[in-house]
């Protein structure tokens, strides 16, 4: 809210200057937005915080934060004088019908009559404070109710009693009811709309916006002044849904103390006396409120005061904190009986007093303290050192590390072959382009492929995160190897996996031919990659329709790779004994893989193969070496021969391979 | 006197064997002094027309002068082979290295580590949570009242769900429930993840971002002990001396409520661009735990104390790295990338 600093000063007594009440509320209160010389006053634009909208979107509210903060009590409440306001036992209550049908709705309607009104212009200085405040001066009228709004909190109205037919209903609108109001558009109502009515027509949409056929206009004479309370929710609801905010409704829809009707209007009434016209008079007023609110009381115990701050304030001093923002306080040994006013809605329980001490007395003033605790490590957590040895490894194979976001639209799913119904859907997206939840990171990476091409023709790239489906969120490690001067890329990133789940001590890891769901991979150049019997993931080259060049990719699942990785690292002697190298080189039936080739030779070689090389490809045609040996003694050459003779022999039968002699 | 010419011989060979620069040099002092018209052989040649006695005497010595000499020839011949040729050595040492490609962390990734370690440092667990999460979680057992801002479609994301509401969450607070529902007291945890706010993007602003949780709880912890605890972090992460301040807020899942602010390092408190001319920096939001929320993770009211803060991975890194755009840490560029 925009402040005049003239008017704190006026209210508060304070000799402070704008600069540092500036920085006394921003440190003890609210955040400071901006301050602004206007004229010969100072704009002061503070943040009021939510809780605090319900006291403090007001001068006299500020007034007594800065006093409260200062350590005096608030003198002026005296603006607060009541007496015009207390000679209504005087006025007839039947010279003003009010029927509140909601009181849920409107706790306290003040509706008053006002003759010998005289529409005309403001005085200038109250003219020159609504200009520090933000608001354009209209007439003596308007002026008032809203100087009266900034001064006190209390949100007013004033209906041309002319145009109505003199009486007040509050109610909720019917369905379909239509009211045009101030900013001259005409609003569809509904029952979940409050409406200030008389007996006829709806006259104002309550606590939001005036009606423009009962507003007031210069031939006025006499005026409905509304001072009144209304529910903050419903407030809300209507405003938001009718797409309105005005500073009634955004003081209401905090909701406010429905004292502040009362004051408002006996204020709003000696302010009309002096500048409304010649012969202001208060014919009739009539106070609806019935269920009044009384203050409550909080037990606050001082040690839990010390303790949930951690500094030792002297308990005379939380008392004289809180009374300077107007709380009764008694102090019975270590509690303070406080009587809370009932401005102060937002004060509940001990704790919320606490926060009032606690900045008062200054949190700078509130000295470090180091936490005793009893001495434990931290337990791991091992899927994030797992996630941080996964970049690491990686960025020592040369990927660099992005990071995508969550979403994507229609688009990438139709290109990348993907289902809508897999997806779980954003109901309120930014645009359609982030208008699913990502099931692969995929679409992600070939995004970050297609920018880096601009400025790069050869990287890596891997991202670590969330995917999510309507059953589960995963997390997944997905990435991609691009190279636009090399035709095959999958052995080279084939290789690389081969090191990290080599340096992640995984065991044997397959990967087997993909016969189902290709989506954006190239179905005749992509595997899924298993451990044992469990697929972790997949292995390819994408599907060169979506891009351009060669570029392999990965995606596993991180969760799954944690659960194989745990195993400890064991030692194997090193063999005391030699192996030796043989070759053997060969043409392959077309239905024979590598992987078949490699486990017959494990099979029929047994023990004595210590490895298997892959040195040659050639069109058909395979060159191995492998490495013979034994853990027991040292092989004859009569040996190696009989074994090399029967892995052959294996080859030749059983999978139809040609062995070059 | 022939004994004399021959050590004469041996004396000068040696010489000039051990100066001789090349083979072929070598090669020279061999036929000149045992060729086949060497001079060396030539007195072995000789030695059949000396007189028996003389014979006996010369004999011997022109002999091991020779297979010295030939010893000699042939050492001096393995240390020339041996000899490295600098001249066809040299390199332009000045050449640029062979290209290696070494892969980058993202920037995100490098402070959130920093902030795991100097929290871990100090005993804190680090916890997770899912990033789609129930209204529940998210909003009511965090004390966010139903018609509170911060459920309007204009803040955060909602998922179009046939069973409970789902959003994406809005913070990582939500884990400090999690948390506490599986866990007793003494807690100290801390929550690096992604979160989700429906608000458009600019230089300062995502809808996608990251945030550190805190939270500590026991049975009298103080806002005097947060105050060092924030210290301590900032101090550890910046590498400096740092000034912060709490300034009150409101937060429905704490009372009270405090902002942290950083005294700017940028200007040094002098007021610049970076801090708003303020000299003072917000980094965090916190509180005492509101026990409301104690209540929502099932324990007693009133029986604990904590305090919890939240703060932003990404203003961190910004600020550590004076990066100036926060969209590129969603680009994927990798000209960005590869800066870290």
């Amino acid at each position: 809210m925009k402040y005049s600093y003239a008017w704190l000063k006026d209210l508060s007594g304070t000799k402070k200057t704008p600069a540092q009440i500036a920085n006394m509320i921003n440190m003890r209160a609210f955040e400071l937005e901006e301050t602004k010389k206007i004229g010969n006053d100072t704009q002061l634009n503070f943040n009021i915080l939510p809780n605090r909208a319900h006291d403090t979107l007001s001068h006299v509210g500020l007034a007594r934060e800065i006093c409260a903060i200062d350590g005096k009590l608030l003198k002026s409440e005296k603006i607060i004088n009541l007496s015009n306001f207390n000679d209504r036992q005087s006025l007839k209550h039947d010279g003003l019908q009010v029927a509140i049908r909601e009181n849920y709705l409107c706790p306290r309607y003040i509706g008053a009559v006002i003759e010998n009104i005289k529409v005309s212009a403001s005085p200038k200085w109250l003219q020159q404070r609504l200009i520090v405040c933000g608001i354009k001066p209209i007439n003596n009228i308007v002026d008032i109710t809203n100087y009266i709004m900034l001064e006190t909190g209390q949100p007013l109205h004033a209906f041309d009693i002319k145009k109505t037919t003199g009486n007040v209903i509050v109610r909720k609108a019917r369905r379909d009811e239509r009211i045009k109001l101030l900013d001259e558009k005409v609003y569809e109502l509904n029952e979940n709309n409050l409406l200030i009515a008389d007996s006829e027509k709806p006259l104002a949409l309550a606590g939001v916006m005036g009606g423009l056929d009962s507003s007031v206009s210069k031939k006025t004479k006499t005026i409905i002044l509304e001072s009144a309370n209304f529910n903050a929710t419903n407030i809300r609801k209507t405003r938001t849904a009718l797409g309105i905010q005005t500073e009634s409704s955004y003081r209401f829809e905090r909701e406010i103390d429905p004292n502040l009707a009362e004051i408002g209007a006996a204020r709003a009434i000696e302010l009309l006396k002096k500048y409304g016209g010649k012969n202001v008079k208060v014919t009739a007023l009539n106070d609806v409120y019935p269920k009044k609110i009384k203050p409550w009381a909080i037990k606050l115990d001082s040690n839990y005061v010390k303790s949930l701050l951690g500094e030792k304030i002297p308990v005379a001093k939380m008392k004289n904190i809180l009374e300077n923002l107007g709380i009764n306080v008694k102090v019975a040994k270590n509690i303070l009986n406080c009587e809370i006013p009932i401005r102060r809605i937002d004060l509940k329980t001990q704790e919320d007093l606490i926060e009032e001490i606690g900045r008062i007395y200054g949190y700078e003033n509130i000295k470090e303290q180091a936490p005793t605790v009893k001495v434990k490590t931290p337990l791991q957590n091992a899927k994030r050192d797992f996630e941080n040895k996964l970049r690491d490894v990686l960025t020592g194979l040369g990927f660099s590390e992005v990071m995508n976001y969550s979403f994507y639209g229609t688009e990438d799913i139709a290109k990348c072959n993907l289902k809508i119904e897999d997806h779980v859907e954003v109901a309120n997206p930014m645009n359609p382009e982030q208008q699913y939840m990502r099931t692969t990171l995929i679409p992600g990476l070939i995004k970050n492929v297609k920018l880096n091409l601009k400025y790069f023709d050869k990287f890596s790239i891997f991202e670590i995160g969330h995917v999510y489906s309507k059953k589960e969120e995963k997390t997944i490690l997905a990435g991609v190897l691009v190279n636009t001067k090399e035709k095959n890329q999958f052995f080279k990133l084939k290789g690389e996996l081969r090191a990290l789940f080599n340096k992640l001590n995984i065991p044997n890891t397959k990967y087997e031919i993909l016969d189902t769901r290709y989506e954006f991979w190239n179905p005749v150049r992509t595997a899924e990659i298993k451990i044992g019997n469990i697929s972790i993931g997949k292995i390819g080259e994408l599907n060169p329709a979506i891009v351009k060049y060669r570029t392999a990719a990965f995606e596993i699942d991180v969760e799954k790779l944690l659960k194989m990785s745990a195993r400890e690292k064991l030692y194997h002697p090193i063999s005391k004994f030699p192996t030796v190298r043989r070759d053997i080189s060969m043409f392959i039936p077309i239905n024979i893989t590598y992987a078949k080739i490699e486990s017959e030779i494990k099979k029929s070689g047994g023990e004595l193969v210590k490895g298997i090389e892959l040195f040659d490809t050639f069109k058909n045609s395979l060159a191995l070496r492998l490495k013979i040996g034994s853990d027991a003694k040292t092989l004859t050459s009569a040996e190696i021969d009989a074994a090399m003779k029967k892995i052959i022999a294996a080859l030749e039968k059983k999978l139809k391979v040609k062995v070059r002699k | 006197m022939l004994q004399n010419k021959v050590s004469e011989i041996k004396e000068k060979s040696t010489d000039e064997i051990k100066t001789s620069q090349s083979e072929r040099e070598l090669y020279a002092i061999q036929v000149k002094y045992l060729g086949r018209k060497g001079k060396l052989t030539a007195i072995l040649k000789g030695l059949k027309d000396l007189p028996a006695d003389k014979r006996r005497e010369i004999g011997p010595i022109a002999n091991e002068a020779r297979n010295a000499i030939k010893h000699l020839i042939a050492e001096r011949k393995k240390e020339l082979s041996e000899q490295i040729d600098w001249e066809k050595e040299r390199i332009d040492v000045t050449l640029p290295g062979k290209r290696q490609e070494i892969g980058h962390l993202h920037p995100i990734t490098l402070v959130q580590r920093d902030i795991e370690q100097i929290f871990t440092s100090m005993g804190f667990e680090i916890a997770d949570g899912p990033e789609i999460e129930t209204e529940w979680y998210n909003f009511d057992a965090l004390n966010v009242p139903p018609d509170h801002p911060a459920r309007d479609m204009q803040d955060t994301f909602w998922l179009k769900s046939e069973k409970e509401k789902l959003v994406l969450r809005t913070h990582t607070s939500p884990v400090q429930i999690r948390h506490m529902q599986k866990n007793k007291p003494p807690i100290r945890i801390i929550v690096p993840g992604r979160v989700f706010r429906n608000e458009a993007t600019d230089a300062n602003h995502e809808h996608t971002f990251y945030q550190f949780e805190g939270l500590m709880v026991d049975d009298d912890i103080s806002a005097a002990n947060f105050r060092s605890v924030m210290k301590i972090f900032f101090e550890n992460f910046f590498e400096q001396k740092v000034e912060l301040r709490l300034r009150p807020s409101y937060f429905p899942f704490t009372e009270p409520s405090f902002e942290i602010d950083m005294n700017c390092l940028v200007c040094g408190e002098k007021g610049c661009s970076a801090c708003k001319q303020s000299g003072w920096l917000e980094i965090a939001g916190a509180g005492m735990v509101n026990q409301k929320i104690f209540a929502a993770a099932g324990y007693l009211k009133n029986r604990y104390q904590g305090f919890a803060f939240g703060g932003s991975i990404d203003r961190l890194t910004m600020m550590k790295y004076k990066i100036n755009d926060i969209r590129l840490f969603h680009s994927g560029d990798l000209r960005f990338i590869k800066q870290f």
